[in-house]
């Protein structure tokens, strides 16, 4: 019994998810396996292409020992191998931990996440940035594709909505070098009371670097695509994060979780991809425990969790999908980065 | 038979057509579904060819006009053509993402898609970052920034070209491939005809020969029963109507076969018979011969015979004279003895209706003895009555007398006392008188009585005598019937007898006259018969001769049948 699981685990987003879901296949195969079988993962580097991305899912559905994907990591990758996994004769399921673009909604009838869409990322960055930091002029620098342009809308869209005004929008990519013209441009103009970053941690590190270089000092919010840029130093203090996980989520089944991990990793702390990740394993343990290992027997339970059976209950909250795949229920938070960890913030 | 049984030409036609309907609706269902199918593939695929060209066609137009709105800023900076420029790449994005989420996409494609994504966003990108620099007046950076928008641009192009061309050939592909399907439907049709033909004509070869081979061997059969072959027609698998039609034939070459047979059978016989015929007719004519030769013998005979019986008629005569008069004088005493019987039988009444008056007459004066006993007591009672009158009455006259001296003795005063005892003296005196006269009547009846008594006693014995002699008379009467009866039986046994004797006399004489008669005609009889025979002899060798005719004929006509096989 194998299970799929793909993502960019040549880099540092990867490396929680890769561990959480080992950690999870390991505690079911511990306590004797699913239906008495030992589960397994076939663990497959998407290296957040799309290109690479397309191939390994064709390579996972074609394998037909595969009975579920867990990934991808990122919105890209996930919206072009979506159609191939629920493609072709025996199409497998694909549950993301992570990949929050909006046009992921209903893509496929065998795809579902476990992490909100950017619209309440974008909306929840929106209502902190006006309400919390009480900024009311905003830049933004989003990264060019799916995952950047889908936080600019929503937060464009709520902010504008709220009365606040997004003075720049401007397209990044990490291969165009540092957005050091961005950013010069906008503190000659003035400046903003916050900066939006919608990117990944590699190119908002690159921004923040830049940013300290020319002595800028705006307050930076971002997605949950920022996860892990507290390892980056004083240049990250005071960066706030929605996202819809934190390791300090309140909860014995979360707090044992992030403890076991720590135990196998050395101390390391899970991020939403890594919890995501492990509540997906144990999502799937359950429902091939209870219907079997079919690939179609197994999105027709994923479709009916939260419907016609009751909602899971997993490490990063209460997961339960409608017709979309989507968990409209799960709650984005804003964690801040404080002595090089992202935490709640006491003020919320 | 029902008219649907399976094995007739009827249902063999009927069928073959509903197959050859079945056949051809099946074809044009096949056509049908073909065509239906085909239209919704061409549709199908010319719906997705047009999705993809219209979405790459957008996608390079929006591209242009990005890029020329770029570099109308680069050259011209206005909020405007930032505003050109931020909203193609925007609809550029759409664009790409339609792409995406076209269904009739290859991986190749969706990797060429892929590479488009990165390529329009590298040139967004590029342009973006120039615009910064010419923003912060770093006009050569914002050129050398632009340049590097200028590849990604053309190998994007070239991309979109390519997926044209892609298409395009996409479109060749499925017009091959709908050409190719269009042709195994064309095949699957021409098949579905040619079967449809093959199945036509093998139903119509298979009604024709279930029709035709039977029919073939009826006509032979028919043909041989005119030949005279009459063996039966030979069974075999046809259809209802024609085993029909065999059956006929069959009943009638078995009708034939047995008439003709029958026929041979009495020709046969016929044969037998006049030979027969021939030899009797001959022994018949031996036969008459010899009886003409003993007929003259009988006719002479018969002369003596009639003379003898003559005399014994003669003698039956007188006999029979003798038995009619005793037959009469039987039948006279018959008829004496019936009115002695008759006579005997109205005295006998007579007498004992005479016998019954007397008995009531001796009852009556039995009954008057009685009464006459009976007065004469009575009498005796009154001569007691009349003496006590007597006494009263001379008691009376006694106290009157006695009365009247007391009354003289008184005097004057007793002179109505007087009176009264002479009245009652008289009447004492009328008393006595009255009953003297009473005495006496009653004495003068009384001797009467006696008188009648008497009288009464004797005719009371005479009657008796009287009857007595009434009984014995009818006692006699019945022995004279008794005795008349015996005669009668007599008489009637003697007229039966006299009866008798002369019928036997009369058969005997008419028998007698009937001999003679025969023998009279015997006599002429004979002659007759030997006239007859010899008349017969010459008939019976006509007789001869015609059953050797029939003999011939028997003959021919058993040649004839036994031309017929059978």
């Amino acid at each position: 019994m194998v299970l799929g699981l793909t993502g960019p685990f040549s880099e540092a987003r990867g490396r929680s998810m890769r561990q959480a879901a080992e950690l999870a296949v390991a505690e079911l195969n511990a306590r004797g396996g699913v239906r008495g079988r030992r589960l397994d993962l076939r663990i497959l580097d998407d290296s957040a292409s799309e290109d690479v991305a397309l191939r390994l899912a064709q390579q996972l559905r074609d394998d037909p020992a595969v009975v579920a994907v867990i990934g991808h990591l990122t919105s890209g990758p996930t919206l072009a191998a979506a159609p191939v996994y629920g493609g072709g004769d025996r199409p497998v399921v694909l549950i993301s931990p992570s990949a929050s673009s909006p046009a992921l909604s209903g893509r496929s009838p065998h795809f579902f996440r476990v992490c909100p869409s950017d619209l309440a990322f974008g909306s929840r960055l929106a209502q902190y940035a006006m309400r919390t930091l009480g900024a009311r002029r905003v830049a933004l620098i989003f990264m060019n594709d799916d995952y950047g342009r889908g936080i600019r809308a929503t937060f464009h869209a709520e902010f504008t909505r709220l009365g606040g005004q997004v003075v720049t929008e401007d397209p990044y990519l990490p291969s165009a070098g540092a957005p050091e013209p961005y950013l010069a441009r906008l503190a000659r103009a003035g400046g903003a009371d916050a900066l939006v970053l919608a990117m990944p941690r590699v190119a908002a590190e690159l921004t923040l670097r830049e940013m300290a270089r020319l002595g800028l000092r705006w307050p930076v919010l971002g997605g949950d695509a920022l996860s892990g840029i507290e390892t980056l130093g004083p240049p990250a203090e005071g960066i706030r994060v929605a996202t819809a996980y934190l390791p300090d989520r309140p909860g014995e089944r979360n707090a044992a979780f992030v403890a076991a991990y720590g135990r196998t990793y050395d101390g390391a702390r899970p991020d939403h991809r890594g919890a995501g990740a492990y509540d997906v394993v144990q999502l799937l343990a359950r429902a091939i425990t209870d219907v079997g290992a079919d690939r179609r027997a197994i999105r027709d339970y994923l479709a009916t969790v939260g419907g016609a059976r009751p909602a899971f209950e997993g490490v990063t909250g209460r997961i339960a999908f409608d017709s979309a795949g989507d968990v409209p229920q799960k709650a984005v938070v804003v964690g801040v980065v404080r002595s090089g960890r992202l935490v709640t913030e006491a003020s919320q | 038979m029902t008219r649907w049984a399976l094995d007739t030409v009827r249902m063999r036609v009927v069928g073959g057509l509903a197959v050859l309907i079945a056949g051809l609706a099946l074809t044009a269902m096949v056509g049908v579904t073909a065509l239906r199918t085909m239209r919704g593939s061409v549709r199908e695929e010319m719906l997705g060819l047009r999705a993809t060209t219209e979405v790459t066609n957008g996608l390079v137009v929006t591209v242009f006009d990005e890029i020329r709105a770029a570099e109308q800023y680069l050259s011209a900076p206005s909020a405007e053509a930032r505003a050109q420029f931020t909203g193609a790449s925007d609809a550029a994005f759409a664009y790409l993402r339609r792409l995406e989420t076209l269904e009739a996409l290859t991986v190749d494609d969706r990797l060429a898609v892929n590479r488009l994504k990165q390529l329009h966003a590298v040139i967004q990108v590029e342009y973006a970052m120039a615009h910064a620099l010419l923003d912060l007046g770093r006009g050569a950076d914002a050129v050398r920034r632009s340049a590097g928008a200028r590849a990604p641009a053309t190998e994007l192009m070239q991309l979109v070209r390519g997926l044209s061309t892609r298409q395009a050939g996409r479109a060749g592909a499925v017009a091959e491939r709908l050409t190719a399907l269009a042709r195994r439907r064309e095949a699957l049709l021409w098949l579905l005809v040619g079967a449809v033909l093959v199945g036509g004509v093998g139903v119509a070869v298979v009604t024709v020969r279930a029709v035709e081979r039977p029919l073939d061997r009826l006509v032979v059969s028919a043909e041989r029963f005119g030949g005279g072959d009459l063996r039966p027609v030979a069974p075999s698998r046809m259809p209802a109507e024609l085993r029909l039609l065999a059956d006929a034939m069959s009943g009638m070459g078995e009708r034939l076969r047995a008439i003709v047979g029958e026929v041979v059978t009495e020709a046969d016989r016929i044969a037998g018979s006049a030979g027969d015929l021939s030899a009797v007719s001959e022994q018949l004519a031996a036969s008459s011969s010899e009886i003409a030769t003993a007929m003259v013998d009988i006719s002479s005979g018969a002369e003596s015979q009639r003379n003898d019986l003559r005399e014994v008629a003669v003698g039956l005569g007188r006999l029979r004279g003798a038995t009619d008069q005793m037959t009469g004088a039987a039948t006279r005493v018959a008829g004496l003895a019936g009115e002695i019987r008759s006579v005997a039988d109205r005295y006998r009444g007579d007498i004992a209706a005479a016998g019954g008056a007397l008995r009531e007459v001796r009852e009556a004066v039995e009954g008057a003895s009685g009464r006459v006993t009976e007065l004469a007591a009575r009498s005796a009672a009154i001569d007691d009555f009349v003496d006590l009158i007597k006494r009263i009455s001379s008691q009376t006259n006694l106290l009157a007398l006695n009365a009247a001296i007391e009354a003289a003795r008184a005097g004057e005063h007793g002179r109505g006392f007087a009176v009264v005892a002479q009245e009652v003296r008289q009447l004492a005196d009328e008393s006595a008188r009255a009953a003297e006269d009473v005495a006496r009547a009653t004495s003068a009846i009384r001797t009467q009585v006696d008188e009648a008594s008497a009288s009464m006693a004797a005719g009371q014995s005479r009657v008796r005598g009287v009857t007595l002699t009434a009984e014995a008379a009818v006692r006699g009467l019945a022995e004279i019937v008794a005795a008349v009866e015996q005669v009668d039986q007599a008489a009637a046994q003697l007229a039966r007898t006299a009866t008798d004797a002369r019928d036997t006399t009369g058969h005997i004489g008419q028998t007698v006259d009937l001999v003679s008669g025969r023998a009279m005609s015997h006599a002429s009889g004979a002659e007759e018969v030997t006239a007859a025979a010899q008349q017969q002899g010459a008939s019976t060798e006509e007789t001869a001769a015609a059953a050797g005719h029939l003999l011939q004929a028997a003959e021919k006509l058993r040649g004839l049948v036994r031309g017929f096989r059978t």
